[in-house]
């Protein structure tokens, strides 16, 4: 392992913990909420907090909200106070200027929201009470970007059952902004893979975004790696660069 | 954020037009929306202005779309609290609508956008193939496992969902707007097939095909598999256009 592969590694870590500091403003914010809260002032709350962070001059977010788990907000199963930074062009909103509320009820989410418990950004903070990068993916159902998901558990008291997860979308296009110049400073190839294996920024043409390097069925061999603190990610590069 | 269980078909009813006749694709989208079953009767369609920034149009073109509708009795206003538009119930299935729909596209067009339909979703499939990891087959098994093809309009829901699936594993962003625009364009017409029960059950089997393809990661596989199941769809409705050029029915 280089030393370039180290700061690239931290450089991950640090960019992941930056948008997680926010979040934990927020969590910190609504664990001190009323457990009768009411949807309106809730979702006025969580508006206050994710509307600055989507429209400042470089916003790290592209969507961000809270997701309270269900019989956390009276009389609703689950409910989701989610808000998207402007969309260019996004071929099913439309575009817009502003940030605007996610609304479930205009876009036929009945399936969605049923399966919603099975989903990896809610069950993994659920289960582990750790915060949980899901991704990247593809987000069709709100800005259609190649995106990350960000998820932190939020309870009130601490062995207290989670009453839903604070998050934050964030486009691997700003992650790329702040790593690529990092990884094209190094001599060879370097590659970020999440823990599937999958490529999520490159800089060896022959290794392109959304490939994957390797996974349980091809192990990653060949390869120094640098794990992200913090984040279930990897800076990988050619143990003997003519392998590749 | 991700989902287990997408809808796409209906999402994709309201994405956003090109440029030239706006009003008239307005209407053409929510008409074959309708007639063709993906909205539902006394479904309440989107407000106005969201019809319109979501439509990327003025909303004097909305309102003039919505007239038109309206007039062929398709859609009707309801005022005060919980108003807006809803689509009527219609006491026949909108047959002789979707009859005069399919007698005004001209064969050639309608056979070109299954040429361009297929490109587009082979070029998906074949991507999820190379680039799904074991939990994403998993998953996509999952979503094929619970989702309905036992009814028309499950059928059609679930079909057009899941080459949205395909197009998600694909880890392309472009792959997955330009999907969601051609849905959005012709899916209904494409996927009128699924009138028919034995149609239903073909595409399920197809479907099962194509995720064992994604799962062994066999990309040509997965590639002929929706080149295949397209071309069946898509043989499905020039026979359903024939029948109604001959003077029949296109349901007979």
């Amino acid at each position: 392992m280089t030393e370039t592969m180290t700061d690239c590694a931290a450089a991950v870590g640090a960019f992941f913990a930056g948008a997680f500091a926010e979040l934990d403003g927020w969590r910190d914010d609504l664990a001190g909420g009323d457990p009768t809260v009411r949807p309106a002032d809730l979702d006025a709350r969580v508006e206050g907090l994710a509307r600055p962070a989507l429209t400042d001059s470089s916003p790290l977010f592209v969507g961000a909200g809270f997701i309270a788990a269900p019989g956390y907000v009276r009389g609703r199963d689950i409910h989701f106070a989610w808000w998207l930074g402007p969309q260019g062009g996004n071929p099913l909103l439309g575009s817009s200027s502003s940030a605007t509320r996610l609304d479930l009820a205009t876009r036929a989410y009945a399936d969605y929201v049923r399966n919603f418990r099975t989903l990896e950004w809610d069950q993994v903070p659920q289960s582990t009470n750790q915060t949980h990068v899901t991704g990247p993916y593809v987000d069709h159902l709100c800005t259609c970007e190649y995106i990350f998901t960000l998820t932190m558990p939020v309870r009130i008291g601490e062995d207290a059952p989670m009453v839903g997860v604070v998050g934050a979308d964030v486009a691997v296009k700003r992650l790329e902004q702040v790593l690529l110049p990092l990884l094209l400073a190094a001599d060879g190839p370097m590659l970020l893979l999440n823990d599937v294996g999958r490529i999520v920024v490159s800089t060896d043409p022959t290794r392109p975004v959304g490939d994957m390097l390797a996974g349980p069925g091809h192990p990653l061999t060949g390869y120094n790696r640098a794990a992200c603190p913090g984040v279930d990610l990897v800076i990988a590069s050619p143990a003997h660069p003519s392998q590749t | 954020m991700e989902a287990n269980n997408r809808p796409g078909a209906r999402d994709a009813i309201f994405a956003q037009l090109v440029d030239a006749g706006r009003t008239e694709q307005v209407t053409a989208r929510l008409t074959d929306a309708i007639i063709l079953g993906v909205l539902a009767p006394d479904e309440r369609l989107p407000s106005e202005s969201d019809l319109a920034r979501r439509f990327g149009v003025a909303l004097v073109t909305v309102r003039e779309g919505l007239a038109v509708l309206r007039d062929a009795g398709l859609v009707e206003t309801r005022r005060g609290r919980g108003g807006g538009s809803f689509v009527m119930k219609a006491d026949a299935p909108h047959s002789t609508l979707v009859q005069a729909r399919l007698h005004g596209l001209a064969q050639v067009d309608l056979s070109d956008m299954a040429v361009y339909f297929a490109t587009i979703v082979e070029g998906c499939a074949q991507r999820a193939a190379v680039r799904a990891s074991p939990p994403d087959s998993d998953r996509l098994d999952r979503w094929l496992r619970d989702a309905d093809f036992t009814t028309i309009a499950g059928a059609r829901t679930s079909a057009g969902g899941f080459y949205l699936e395909l197009a998600v594993l694909s880890q392309s962003a472009r792959l997955v707007r330009e999907l969601i625009r051609l849905q959005a364009e012709f899916g209904p017409l494409l996927l009128l097939g699924m009138t028919d029960a034995r149609a239903r059950l073909s595409l399920v089997e197809s479907n099962r095909a194509i995720v064992g393809a994604v799962r062994a990661n066999d990309a040509a596989s997965a590639r002929q598999l929706s080149t295949e199941q397209v071309r069946n769809l898509a043989e499905w409705l020039m026979n359903a256009k024939a029948r109604i050029e001959r003077g029949g029915a296109w349901d007979d």
